[in-house]
């Protein structure tokens, strides 16, 4: 691995413990996922629902926010989409049977909460603190 | 016609408790919205549109489960009043399992929606859509059943060509297809005295090859749908010979503005057989739109299009033989589930969405339209 993903993951972990900055959140997975950090086409992928699979091949299980800034600033920053695009594009592929949309929480916790106890889970937050039962994602580019 | 709007009232607070409920894995999902339609001078779509009419309802509820990580099951229901098209029988809309191999792999089966250009498999989504009438040149509302969905299966995937040519998903699909009994094609073939009571229907196949090109936001695509049909009628007969429609289309996004446009041929020779008389009904359809559209705010979008039909294999000079519709449209959202509508059309040429049952003294070359609507989607 090179020196410069070494220090993305680190970064990644180190951001893990403390708030996110303004500009961005922290991704979050089930802890039986395999994967520590995550290419920003596959991430992108996942919550569009083009991608079903991580990396290694296990599956892929996102979840959202029903709305809110965090909920905003993770769509500019990793999906690239507004939330009313992001809101289309998962109502077209629901009402023509092409897929199954992301499951969406009011709170942080509670997506958390589900994280911690789904296999395969994959969301984020604003901040996690250690005693949040998830792991960490670096996305790198 | 009045009563529509307390339905719509109705399914709206029902459905305002459940917002996307999810039992135990279970999704369900819905959506519902109503019309009112004002044209200058024809009545247009079967509606008595020249006074005002509300007679434009719109419903669906979908319920889905993924039993495995692969295999998704599920099922639309749907129901629509389009003035005399439509009516109160809910239809399936789609019902399928879908069983997903890996990203680059999948297949459906059941009753699938085809898919056909940009829109044609999502054209009920109101929700997700500016527009109140699509393209009437490409997507007749009156007429949509003919290639909506069929009965059968379908192959889909995604290809990564590289960082640097994008991405190119494909489906490829072949089944049985049938007319709505209660949609405008039924309803043109009942005025000519063919009262079809079992529908008409035929053979489709067809594929669809799609690029994300490396430039952000833009896409490529061509489909190529192959489609017969067949039905017999107490009075006659209909018979069209298996044909193809080829579609290219191109859309293109970048922040808050949007662009599309589509071409489609749609060559066909229809044989109406009617007592003796046998009326062969030569097609050759030049379909195409350029549509643009920017977003003020997360709440208000504005666009406007240009849509085209002419049907090559008769006089062109002739109304009855070309549409051309100036339209401008506004939407404004007033949260995420509730949006309203409203949509003027300036629409030169008779050919496309006119009855003569609603216009017994005949119609005027050109009209002008004003559609409003309110929706809501969960």
């Amino acid at each position: 691995m090179s020196k410069t993903r070494w220090l993305i993951l680190l970064l990644g972990f180190i951001g893990c413990w403390s708030a996110a900055s303004a500009q961005d959140v922290v991704l979050v997975a089930n802890q039986g996922v395999r994967i520590s950090e995550i290419g920003a086409a596959d991430l992108r992928a996942i919550f569009i629902g083009t991608k079903t699979r991580f990396a290694d091949g296990s599956h892929a299980v996102p979840v959202t926010l029903k709305g809110g800034p965090v909920h905003e600033v993770f769509l500019k920053n990793h999906v690239g989409e507004s939330p009313d695009q992001f809101r289309a594009q998962w109502r077209k592929a629901v009402f023509t049977g092409q897929g199954a949309m992301p499951r969406a929480f009011d709170s942080e916790s509670a997506l958390i909460e589900y994280v911690a106890a789904t296999p395969g889970a994959v969301g984020y937050a604003s901040r996690i603190s250690p005693q949040d039962k998830v792991k960490c994602l670096a996305a790198v580019k | 016609m009045a009563r529509r709007m307390p339905l719509f009232v109705l399914v709206c607070i029902c459905t305002g408790s459940l917002y996307a409920q999810d039992l135990a894995g279970i999704e369900i999902h819905g959506f519902v919205t109503q019309s009112f339609l004002f044209s200058s001078n024809n009545n247009y779509l079967t509606m008595q549109s020249s006074t005002g009419s509300l007679q434009w309802t719109d419903g669906a509820v979908s319920v889905s489960d993924s039993l495995t990580d692969k295999l998704r099951v599920g099922i639309q229901l749907h129901m629509y009043q389009l003035g005399e098209l439509g009516g109160s029988n809910v239809q399936i809309d789609w019902a399928s399992g879908d069983y997903r191999v890996n990203d680059h792999f999948g297949f459906r089966g059941g009753k699938v929606k085809t898919v056909l250009g940009l829109f044609n498999d999502s054209q009920d989504v109101d929700a997700i859509f500016l527009w109140i009438l699509l393209p009437q040149s490409i997507y007749q509302i009156d007429n949509k059943s003919f290639l909506l969905s069929h009965v059968g299966g379908e192959v889909y995937g995604e290809l990564p060509l590289g960082s640097r040519a994008g991405k190119l998903q494909y489906r490829g699909y072949a089944g049985q297809a049938t007319l709505d009994l209660t949609g405008g094609y039924v309803k043109q073939f009942a005025d000519a005295g063919l009262v079809f009571t079992t529908a008409p229907g035929g053979k489709v196949y067809g594929g669809d090859l799609r690029w994300e090109a490396p430039l952000k936001g833009l896409t490529l695509g061509s489909t190529a749908h192959i489609e017969a049909l067949d039905g017999t009628a107490p009075a006659g007969s209909i018979h069209v010979p298996p044909f193809q429609i080829n579609a290219e289309y191109a859309q293109f996004q970048k922040g808050k503005f949007y662009f599309a446009g589509e071409y489609w041929r749609v060559p066909l020779n229809a044989i109406l057989t009617i007592g003796p008389a046998v009326i062969p009904v030569p097609v050759d359809a030049r379909s195409w739109y350029a549509m643009g559209s920017y977003r003020f705010s997360e709440k208000l979008h504005l666009g406007s299009y240009y849509s085209h039909l002419v049907n090559k294999a008769g006089d062109t000079t002739q109304p009855g033989n070309y549409s051309k519709d100036w339209v401008v449209s506004g939407r404004y959202d007033f949260n995420a589930y509730f949006y309203g509508k409203i949509e003027g059309h300036f629409l030169h040429g008779t050919g496309l969405g006119y009855y003569n049952s609603t216009n017994p003294n005949g119609l005027k070359p050109n009209s002008n339209m004003l559609a409003a609507r309110i929706g809501f989607s969960f």
